[in-house]
């Protein structure tokens, strides 16, 4: 077991320790939850099989996390406005979604593959990165295992799961894709760069709309092209950006799965249900944020050293502004700088469609209490609507300025976050 | 205007005052030291604007004037000097100042003395006279506690008060607090201002070996420090300093009695392992004994040392800013040190056990980080 440690978990410096060709022979397995989302409601209410299910905000101003198959047929797509995927499908059946359920059943899977495989990496909600080399020295075939694990999973859970395996993280994952929905596949040695030849290069991670709109610009449409190019025109063209996708394309990462990774900052956002120039209306739900967030720092121990605003006009422009503060945990500190913040720079006047928060600079440590902000009554205060949030849940207990807000802290979704 | 002065005697002055210029400067005059001579006196001037110092010798001289001299060369070039007498002539028209010394001539371009700060004048002031050691002592008691928050002013300052039985400076950052009470040094009434950090700390370099009491001169905005041959002026914080009495807990059942060089050796090597950016240290006391551990969960450090104490009240565990615990345990000179607590979540008070000097009464207080138990 030592040696899939050796490979996977540590940093570059290290690397070199480790033989060339243990790195090319590496056995990746990236493994995805079919349209979890919608598979997790499957399982609660069985009426939604084969039905084009759509989750998304309760109001037609979200956008689509997650849809079903049967959706897509629609062209309905994650990250879509649900305004728009309700004409693209009037018929679909939308959901606004539980975030706790998804949780819940999210860390049920993980549960599963932590206890078979030797080095695991959560990397979101559904997926899940799983270093196997070596394996075949006491298993029969790395693919009969992946296989054998995957039909684990289905049978525990209930959930559809696909799955690709290949030497490195990238070519598993577009593996995973083109295996999807509910299947497996496996890129021998050596094949990979043929593997991704074929394949359209939006097909490539990192690849966006605007990097997309580049390439073809520059006559590429499949990875094939990219592999026959030289990586200097890229750099030229894109600069480090580039190096990578190049690299990508013809199935070079060597990046390690990384079992664990701290996490570096913790923000929320949350889109109005109507653009709005309300002043009091968007302090209120910077109060209603930050008595979310800060519950997230203390309970996990953290101060932040940073807090960022983030505004998204109707226009969809969006601006940050950030702010370094002396390490914190205390809401009505936290509270105070992003009012701030907001009262200097929501100038604009235009109207506001999109609001959100950000702690980064995130350090391990307890709230250092002042002599003269923090009464007793406050401290205590705290220390109680913890405690009441830690028993009975998030939204157990809010500050009044912060009550009325929607949904807050009763687990929005993130968009796009389910394949 | 031209004298003839001891190399070393200017040199030395010019040192002590030379602590009130910034080290960078939008207006070039603020970068020299104001020399003017009248009736065989010769008067040095150092200011910042905010804070002006001014000092005299005896000089022979022939005639009277004042010239701004830029202080960096003047410095270098009488540092390196040998020990004479050094005759300096200025000449108005061209605004320079040359030195005449054994060695040779050397010529530097000053600015009009006109145009230097003036001294404030002060109108309507109290005044106390008290000793130099006192107010040293004082200073360095209570400038480690003050604040950098340029939001909050008037704690970036030293809370100086005065009254018909006793002293008191304070000073605090919010997180931490030192009040030192003097019951030696008296006033005939009661006042009170608010002194910036940076004439203290160069108070503090001029106070160190001088034996003179201190007289100060004070009005609302400004204050006048004089003895031997220096008279200080600064601009005072206003502002009112925070009703640090009412934050001071009185009830304190928990009180730990400890050796406080063995606590310092403890805390400075157990800090060593805490986080980098919060410092954090835990204090656990069960029955006597004192369990000092930090740990840093990023590099996976920790470290813990057992302490033997004499601890009255229940068993706690409380968490602090091992910094402030630092530099509150160093600055105390007893041998031993009392900590006074009540709850993880209230302020713990650090007295010195024993008193070095019956006049003196010290309290440090630190508030403490909020450990979730």
């Amino acid at each position: 077991m030592l040696r899939f440690v050796a490979i996977s978990s540590l940093k570059n410096r290290y690397f070199w320790k480790v033989t060339v060709k243990e790195i090319m022979e590496r056995r990746v397995m990236h493994m995805d939850l079919d349209s979890f989302f919608v598979s997790v409601e499957r399982l609660q209410n069985s009426a939604l099989m084969g039905k084009p299910v759509i989750i998304c905000g309760s109001s037609d101003r979200g956008v689509v996390s997650s849809c079903s198959y049967e959706a897509r047929q629609f062209g309905v797509h994650s990250a879509m406005s649900a305004k728009l995927a309700r004409q693209l499908c009037p018929q679909g059946i939308f959901i606004s979604g539980d975030m706790d359920a998804y949780s819940k059943h999210s860390r049920i899977v993980t549960e599963i593959i932590e206890s078979r495989a030797p080095v695991v990496e959560k990397a979101s909600i559904d997926e899940h990165y799983l270093d196997i080399s070596g394996m075949d020295k006491y298993i029969k075939t790395a693919t009969l295992w992946a296989h054998e694990l995957r039909e684990t999973i289905m049978q525990q859970t209930g959930l559809p799961i696909s799955f690709g395996l290949s030497n490195n993280k990238t070519v598993s994952k577009i593996a995973t894709n083109e295996a999807k929905p509910n299947g497996e596949k496996y890129i021998d040695l050596g094949l990979e760069k043929q593997f991704l030849a074929p394949l359209s290069i939006k097909k490539m991670p990192g690849v966006g709309d605007k990097t997309y709109v580049q390439l073809r610009s520059m006559g590429i449409e499949k990875i094939e092209t990219v592999q026959q190019m030289q990586v200097g025109l890229f750099q030229r063209v894109m600069g480090e950006n580039g190096v990578l996708i190049w690299k990508r394309c013809n199935a070079i990462d060597n990046n390690p799965v990384e079992p664990y990774s701290e996490q570096k900052s913790m923000s929320t956002e949350t889109t109005f249900d109507k653009d709005t120039t309300d002043v009091q209306h968007l302090k209120r739900m910077v109060v209603s944020m930050v008595h979310e967030l800060a519950f997230q720092l203390r309970k996990q121990e953290k101060v932040t050293g940073c807090v960022t605003l983030k505004l998204r006009y109707s226009d969809f422009q969006t601006h940050t502004f950030q702010m370094k503060i002396p390490y914190t945990a205390s809401d009505h500190v936290i509270q105070k700088k992003l009012l701030e913040l907001l009262d200097k720079n929501y100038t604009r006047r235009v109207l506001i469609r999109l609001i959100g928060i950000k702690f980064s600079h995130l350090v391990n440590g307890f709230n250092q209490i002042n002599l003269f902000d923090d009464t007793e009554e406050m401290v205590k205060l705290y220390q109680a609507m913890d405690k009441i949030r830690l028993k009975f849940g998030d939204s157990a207990i809010k500050k009044a300025g912060g009550l009325g807000m929607g949904r807050r802290g009763e687990g929005h979704l993130p968009p796009g976050k389910d394949a | 205007m031209n004298f003839v002065v001891s190399s070393g005697a200017l040199l030395k002055q010019l040192k002590s005052i030379g602590g009130v210029l910034n080290s960078s400067n939008t207006i070039p005059i603020l970068d020299c030291f104001l020399f003017e001579v009248a009736k065989g006196e010769l008067t040095l001037s150092a200011s910042d604007m905010e804070t002006t110092i001014t000092t005299s010798l005896k000089v022979e001289a022939s005639e009277s004037g004042s010239l701004a001299i830029p202080a960096k060369t003047l410095l270098e070039a009488l540092s390196n000097l040998p020990e004479q007498p050094i005759s300096i002539i200025v000449e108005k028209s061209k605004l320079t100042a040359k030195l005449k010394t054994a060695n040779g001539d050397y010529t530097l371009t000053g600015h009009n003395g006109e145009e230097y700060p003036k001294l404030p004048k002060l109108e309507s002031q109290s005044s106390i006279v008290i000793k130099s050691d006192i107010l040293l002592s004082a200073i360095n008691k209570t400038i480690f506690a003050t604040g950098n928050d340029d939001l909050r002013p008037v704690m970036s300052g030293v809370f100086c008060q005065f009254n018909e039985t006793n002293s008191i400076f304070v000073a605090t950052d919010a997180h931490k607090l030192v009040r030192y009470t003097r019951n030696d040094a008296k006033a005939g009434s009661v006042a009170g201002f608010i002194m910036p950090k940076k004439p203290l700390n160069v108070l503090k370099g001029l106070l160190s070996g001088i034996d003179d009491a201190v007289k100060i001169e004070f009005n609302k905005t400004n204050a006048l420090y004089s003895f031997g041959s220096i008279n200080l002026v600064c601009r005072l914080i206003d502002g009112k300093y925070p009703n640090y009495e009412a934050v001071i807990p009185k009830q304190n059942p928990n009180k730990l009695t400890i050796d406080r060089s063995q606590l310092l050796g403890a805390l400075k090597r157990v800090s060593v392992f805490a986080n980098k950016a919060t410092h954090q240290i835990r204090l656990k006391v069960a029955g006597s004994s004192l369990t000092v551990s930090a740990e840093d969960l990023d590099f996976a450090n920790d470290g813990t040392e057992h302490l033997v104490c004499t601890y009255i009240g229940e068993d706690m565990e409380i968490g602090f800013n091992s910094k402030f615990l630092v530099e509150m345990v160093s600055n105390l000179d007893s041998d031993e040190i009392t900590i006074e607590m009540s709850a993880p979540n209230r302020a713990g008070i650090i007295l010195p056990s024993q008193k070095s000097n019956p006049g003196e009464d010290v309290l440090m207080l630190v508030m403490p980080v909020m450990l979730n138990n």
